[in-house]
């Protein structure tokens, strides 16, 4: 059955295809289109750089007039991140306008990467380094980096944690 | 409690209603003392509760419709005077929370300029629609142009995406502060346009139902009363802290803040006191009181026992309490260490010392504070103990019920001042030092001493004689108000 919100998110995928921002990438889920997989790269001069973060974008029947539920599967240490990969951003609480679309939520999550906002911690101890210690900052988010890339070469085990995440939401 | 109907509806002519308690004895003498002599009205000498009772405060209970009619006076007494549509008028007073003098004054002033800050319009007008069949931005489907609308600032969006727009908001019991649907654009929209564009007649009820609540809310002078599904609106001549009963429900609270009434303390200084003992603010004062964190892996860390010798739990890094140094270092030096601890840990150690004097002190109030507020609930048994015995005595012939009445005023009396009592607490926590906190808390021991007398002497009221029962609630009462004059904000 096509419904508003499955008519807005085939005309989100179409744009995205159309006219891709660079650094970010996303599909809806082979059998549901309510539920997108995404992928950010680091961006350039960021600690982040060389990074290839998943994402899970789920939307619901209310889409674009409520925003999606957007949250990290690769593991993530940034300020603005919860431990459970969901993230903070203005845009995708308060400040949601139904003319954003999910190219505009990539790229703004990208933006977040390159510009935490310490001020509004969702992770304190990444904060807390960001403020204070930036050179141990930059070491923890190496290593997650290194991690993003661990996820790409065990097909499996990312599945899995896939699964997990699913079932913990 | 006639005398209550009669302050508030009928507070400036009839003084003698101006009593909260009119039944006393003396009460009824000046009752029809008055009666006598109103026909030389215009003396104000003759109220001796609104000049003297500082705890006095004219208000008056609206039903919804009363309140309706009031806000739509004064609504479209804005839009004669300012020329503007009644949705614009109702936006404006809202956000200016009902100053219509500072409002005419802006507005006359630079009228765009106060309503692109009022968030009615914006600096420039913006056009999204391109071509005779624009895309929608929002559900990105293209309509003839006569399918768009949008509001001042010009963001164009088709009929449904408005309308979808509209009820997800409803839901969620957004009303006066739904804004265009444009990305970073702060325009509201008006109940006009909302009211247009709402398909479903259901969700245009819960428009104006929420809407209203949101307008009396923004209002200084109403407030809703917060007893349980009491839909009476209380209005006040001013916005003060002063406490408002509801004939309806009997709720009693504060006109201002609307939680309960709070004198001596003020509205601010209640909330931050309530926070503060709901959440576990002490909490973090007492880690910081009771703990330290070990110098190398940085967990918290209890000390528990008299011994400075720590090893930490998790790392089990030894090292000394005093100084956070290495132990091993200690040993033969370790009464060095407690001689050294006044210089190079100073400033560390003042930091513990003040927040355990600020546990302590908080304790000390909290502690009150509870108390009475304990005690309060006690006297709830001693006032219906009071009703049995008196039916016993009654049956039994010993005087008639009106005889026993004062006992019962004696119990109301009690609870009314160990209200007082209670609240005065929170207001010596935050008072700063000084000879004002000196008079203050002088008059709060006298007023908690003649309160203890009294309640000793309700619960023993059948040994007590009468007269000197009815002697100290006089007393007590003289007290409660002795020091709400001194320090009740007026």
């Amino acid at each position: 059955m096509t419904t508003p919100a499955r008519r807005r998110l085939m005309r989100d995928f179409k744009r995205l295809q159309e006219d891709p921002p660079s650094g970010v990438s996303g599909a809806p889920s082979d059998n549901n289109i309510m539920l997108w997989n995404a992928v950010i790269f680091g961006p350039h001069d960021t600690p982040f750089e060389d990074g290839t973060f998943k994402l899970t974008i789920e939307f619901t029947e209310e889409y674009p007039n409520k925003p999606p539920t957007v949250r990290f599967i690769s593991k993530m240490f940034h300020p603005n991140v919860y431990a459970d990969g969901s993230i903070c951003l203005d845009i995708l609480q308060n400040r949601w306008s139904p003319t954003y679309d999910v190219s505009a939520i990539l790229t703004s999550i990208q933006s977040l990467l390159h510009d935490p906002n310490p001020n509004s911690p969702a992770n304190n101890e990444a904060a807390q380094l960001y403020r204070e210690n930036r050179r141990e900052y930059e070491k923890k988010v190496a290593a997650i980096v290194q991690e993003s890339w661990n996820d790409d070469d065990d097909e499996g085990e990312e599945d899995e944690e896939e699964e997990e995440s699913k079932a913990g939401s | 409690m006639s005398g209550d109907v009669n302050r508030q509806l009928s507070h400036m002519s009839e003084a003698s209603s101006c009593y909260s308690d009119g039944n006393s004895s003396e009460d009824m003498d000046e009752d029809i003392d008055q009666y006598y002599m109103d026909t030389t009205d215009d003396l104000d000498l003759d109220c001796p509760s609104k000049t003297d009772d500082p705890e006095y405060f004219e208000y008056e209970p609206l039903q919804v419709m009363d309140a309706e009619r009031l806000l739509n006076e004064e609504i479209e007494a804005l839009c004669t005077k300012l020329k503007v549509s009644p949705s614009m008028a109702k936006m404006l007073l809202l956000r200016h929370n009902w100053q219509k003098e500072e409002i005419i004054e802006n507005y006359q002033k630079d009228p765009s300029g106060f309503l692109i800050d009022s968030h009615l319009t914006s600096r420039r007008k913006h056009d999204n629609l391109i071509g005779p069949r624009p895309m929608c931005s929002v559900c990105c489907v293209n309509y003839p142009r006569d399918r768009f609308h949008g509001v001042t600032c010009g963001h164009m969006f088709c009929q449904d995406c408005w309308d979808m727009h509209f009820q997800t908001q409803i839901q969620d019991g957004i009303t006066t502060a739904i804004e265009c649907m444009a990305k970073e654009c702060p325009v509201l929209v008006t109940e006009d346009f909302v009211c247009e564009v709402l398909t479903q007649p259901k969700l245009r009820d819960k428009y104006s139902k929420f809407s209203f609540n949101d307008l009396i809310k923004s209002h200084p002078k109403l407030r809703f009363c917060p007893g349980v599904d009491c839909a009476v609106i209380i209005k006040a001549k001013e916005s003060k802290a002063k406490k408002v009963e509801c004939q309806t429900c009997k709720a009693s609270f504060c006109f201002r803040c609307g939680i309960s009434y709070h004198a001596p303390t003020e509205c601010d200084v209640i909330k931050r006191w309530l926070t503060k003992c709901e959440d576990d603010s002490e909490t973090a004062n007492y880690i910081s009181a009771h703990t330290k964190d070990c110098p190398r892996c940085h967990v918290c860390i209890e000390k528990n026992g008299g011994c400075n010798h720590m090893q930490c739990p998790e790392c089990k890094y030894d090292f000394c309490w005093m100084c956070l140094g290495d132990w091993k270092s200690h040993g033969s030096e370790y009464y060095e260490c407690s001689r050294y601890k006044e210089n190079p840990n100073i400033a560390n150690e003042s930091v513990h010392v003040q927040a355990r004097e600020a546990l302590k002190k908080y304790l000390f109030y909290y502690e009150r504070w509870e108390n009475h507020a304990k005690s309060l609930q006690l006297e709830e048994t001693t006032t219906s103990k009071i009703t049995t015995r008196t039916q016993e005595k009654v049956m039994n012939n010993q005087g008639t019920w009106i005889d026993w009445q004062y006992l019962l005023r004696a119990a109301a009396l009690l609870k009314k001042c160990r209200y007082t009592l209670q609240y005065t607490y929170p207001y010596a926590y935050y008072m700063d030092k000084g000879s004002r906190k000196v008079l203050f808390e002088y008059q709060q021991a006298q007023l908690e001493a003649e309160v203890e007398n009294l309640s000793w002497k309700v619960e023993r009221a059948e040994i007590t004689d009468r007269g000197d029962l009815e002697n100290q609630m006089d007393v007590a009462e003289k007290r409660r108000q002795t020091l709400l004059k001194d320090f009740l904000e007026v």
